[in-house]
């Protein structure tokens, strides 16, 4: 099946499974020293043994990574006088609020609340107050940023409180599993700091704990012929059709005669076009108000596929925290243990739920058909490993192959040599 | 490196269960089963030292349901509702005056020696600092990388590699450690401009500690050994866990593997240095599956370089002398 467009489309095809990235495989920590370090360079991979020969020399290097590892893990969590922050818990929301944030961990994380939400009242320093979520507050102690502590009892005047420990952070913000669907769960957990500590703005989604919002007009294909530069499109459009094809009129008249009438045809998409019987499914007609187009109308959401998070990319230009724009990835996260391989109504409903996002009209055939009209990722957290996958609702039925341009070596067929090799142009189709 | 070393660990150990996951934060427990009982478990947390990459990740240590039942049936580790506990003693009046004043001084203690270390390093590093302007170009400058990438990071480091003495500690206002001996901050009495860091002799304020395991408040006991009552395990493992059982009784190194596309990945050492062998998956002895599960799964271990391994427990009672009843086999694509 290789074909020359394919291969121009994948430049880098994967050889065989050859290059995970660096997350797939256990790595050295004796390398951490040299990602910490300001000249970062990530370790490569393949400096393992295929298995135990019993050398002093590999249960050396072995005793050696294990200790990196230990001294790795065994760091203490210091703060500084200068850049202490303190966060105290809040046992009754399950958050944790700031009463003094500084520094550039706070500039896109908590929120300060309006005076009828904030838990502990309108006081005269509820607007620099921070309040922090759990997951939001279980990073940045876990990054060794803040200082979280336990609420102080009453009787002991003077008192901070005692420091909050890490241990003690996962106990109270991750719960104990047995209440509602509101509380973060660890796979959500990981799956937010796995995508914070790649540099990604994360926020909780609508549907968060709920079936969210109803679905916007932003989740439907937008009608066309709005505006007058797309009607003129359109009347283009409709000149085109008259005079080339008359598609409008074939299925009658293939409904008695031939698919394909003796005639004259001067080229192979008219053939093609005529030969195209099976209905469809349009993603760009999925308008607001014809559900008869919609393959499964009214879908019941399910509890464990729905958008958790929003994410915005690195130093994205548009996210404000207080106004955030519409994000650049939605993520459901999953717990591979609960939930199995989602159907396709599953998946159906759950990107249903996204809006409308067509692919680039310039985009190339196949760059279309992965992008999607409507997209979600998937965060499938196995035990305690996160793996992304991208589902995109595509459209094989609007890339036609047949009124592809080739360009490179198919250029070089002739006109007339075309006859010979009528079959070429749908291999492509399979 | 004496106060890095792994510690014995006293058995049985507490495997603190938090919403259905099993976690581990003491890294002398974390050093200890990957030592002595083939268990990896999967490190999850970040790092705070280098929090900005998920390629090395630091503590807790999340056990797979399997490997906390391996645990526990060998005796050698005990499930602690970690939830619960803290809620009993930090929320709600759990512990004693003494036992909090016990605490604070032991976190005082802690960040009055973390203190004394950081300016002892301070001092080390614009000695050596010193020295390497004196003489720019000795090679055995280069000698101390090795043994600095071992010693625990306590705070952003320097390195000593690339740049040979073209700045002196103070001259980077970005390194926090050095910073607050630099700068008078508002609260640091006792320690005026004129004491300089090399002058260890006097006592620096105590650094404020976020501690990582909760465990001296806490103190979680094992229950009692009961050997009469039936084992039933406390802890909810799929259907696989007889193949996990097995290959881990063989000494076999598993890890969760999903993302390979299968139950369990099998390594013939420690992941750190050796790769996987087998892509694992466990079934029940009559379980009918596709032929073509056999085909795709063969195929995509063969094209990774692994066996796909199929295991299960076999029908009936156990064999004799306490062996389990677990026959695997393993698929290869031949390509011929």
């Amino acid at each position: 099946m290789a074909d020359v467009d394919e291969d121009a489309f994948t430049p880098s095809a994967p050889g065989g499974g050859e290059d995970q990235d660096l997350g797939d495989e256990v790595q050295d920590f004796r390398f951490l020293a040299s990602i910490s370090r300001e000249d970062a360079s990530i370790p490569k991979r393949g400096d393992k043994d295929f298995e135990p020969h019993g050398t002093a020399l590999q249960s050396n290097i072995l005793t050696a990574s294990r200790q990196a590892m230990h001294n790795a893990l065994s760091y203490q969590r210091m703060h500084q006088p200068k850049n202490h922050v303190v966060a105290h818990y809040h046992p009754e929301t399950n958050m944790a609020y700031v009463p003094n944030p500084k520094g550039i961990h706070f500039t896109k994380v908590g929120s300060v609340l309006s005076a009828k939400h904030d838990p502990l009242g309108d006081d005269e320093r509820r607007g620099q107050r921070l309040w922090l979520l759990p997951e939001e507050t279980l990073l940045l102690l876990e990054r060794g940023v803040l200082d979280v502590r336990w609420p102080v009892d009453l009787d002991d005047e003077g008192d901070e409180g005692l420091p909050m420990s890490l241990q003690g952070a996962y106990a109270m913000f991750i719960g104990d599993g047995e209440t509602d669907t509101s509380s973060l769960t660890l796979e959500r957990y990981l799956v937010y700091s796995n995508l914070k500590r790649t540099g990604y703005t994360v926020q909780r989604a609508a549907s968060w704990n709920s079936n969210g919002p109803p679905l916007g007009p932003e989740c439907f294909a937008p009608r066309s012929g709005r505006t007058w530069d797309v009607g003129l499109l359109e009347t283009a459009r409709w000149w085109y059709l008259l005079l080339s094809a008359k598609e409008e009129t074939a299925p009658a008249e293939q409904r008695v005669g031939p698919l394909v009438p003796n005639r004259l045809y001067r080229g192979y998409p008219e053939i093609y076009r005529r030969l195209a019987l099976i209905n469809y499914y349009n993603p760009t007609r999925q308008h607001i108000q014809d559900p008869e187009f919609s393959l499964y109308p009214q879908l019941p959401r399910t509890e464990d596929l729905r958008v958790t998070y929003n994410i915005w990319k690195p130093n994205s230009p548009t996210f404000k925290k207080s106004a955030p724009g519409p994000p650049d990835f939605r993520i459901a996260v999953v717990n591979a243990r609960e939930v199995d391989i989602p159907s396709l109504e599953q998946l159906d409903a759950l990107l249903e739920t996204t809006p409308y996002d067509p692919p680039k009209d310039t985009a190339q055939l196949y760059q279309k058909l992965k992008y999607g009209y409507k997209n979600v990722i998937l965060a499938i957290v196995d035990q305690g490993i996160v793996s992304y996958l991208r589902f995109g609702d595509a459209a094989f039925g609007l890339e036609h192959l047949y009124e592809r341009q080739r360009g490179g070596p198919g250029g070089k067929r002739g006109r007339g040599g075309g006859r010979g090799r009528g079959g070429r142009g749908g291999r492509g189709g399979r | 490196m004496a106060n890095t070393a792994p510690e014995t660990i006293e058995e049985p150990f507490p495997i603190f269960k938090v919403a259905h996951h099993y976690l581990i934060y003491d890294v002398n427990i974390v050093s200890h089963i990957r030592r002595e009982y083939n268990i990896c478990g999967v490190l999850s947390g970040t790092l705070p030292q280098s929090p900005q990459q998920n390629v090395f990740q630091g503590l807790p240590l999340q056990l797979m349901p399997e490997e906390a039942r391996v645990l526990i049936e060998k005796g050698v580790a005990y499930l602690e509702d970690d939830h619960a506990a803290h809620k009993r003693t930090f929320l709600g009046n759990g512990m004693s005056a003494e036992e909090k004043r016990a605490y604070q001084a032991a976190l005082r203690r802690q960040g009055a020696a973390a203190a004394k270390e950081a300016g002892r390093k301070k001092a080390a590093d614009k000695m050596a600092a010193l020295s390497r302007k004196s003489d720019t170009n000795k090679t055995e400058n280069w000698n101390d990388i090795p043994e600095d990438m071992l010693k625990p990071a306590s705070g952003r480091r320097k390195n000593g590699k690339g740049k040979k003495g073209d700045q002196t500690p103070s001259d980077r206002p970005s390194d926090t450690e050095e910073a607050l001996f630099d700068s008078s901050t508002p609260d640091t009495t006792t320690n005026g401009h004129d004491s300089v860091p090399a002058d260890i002799t006097t006592d620096p304020d105590p650094l404020l500690v976020t501690p990582t395991v909760s465990v001296p408040p806490l103190h979680s006991t094992p229950p009692p050994r009961n050997t009469s009552t039936p084992q039933r395990s406390p802890v909810p493992t799929p259907a696989s866990y007889p193949l996990f059982a097995h290959l881990h009784s063989k000494g076999y190194y598993l890890s969760p593997g999903l993302r390979f596309g299968c139950q369990y990945v099998a390594y013939p050492g420690d992941p750190l240095r050796f790769h996987s062998h087998f892509l694992c998956n466990g079934m029940e002895w009559d379980e009918e599956f596709d032929l073509l599960d056999v085909v795709s799964a063969g195929r995509l271990g063969t094209g990774v370089k692994k066996g796909f391994l199929l295991g299960g427990e076999m029908d009936g009672a156990k064999g004799e002398d306490g062996e389990d009843n677990v026959r695997t086999f393993c698929v290869e694509w031949a390509g011929m």
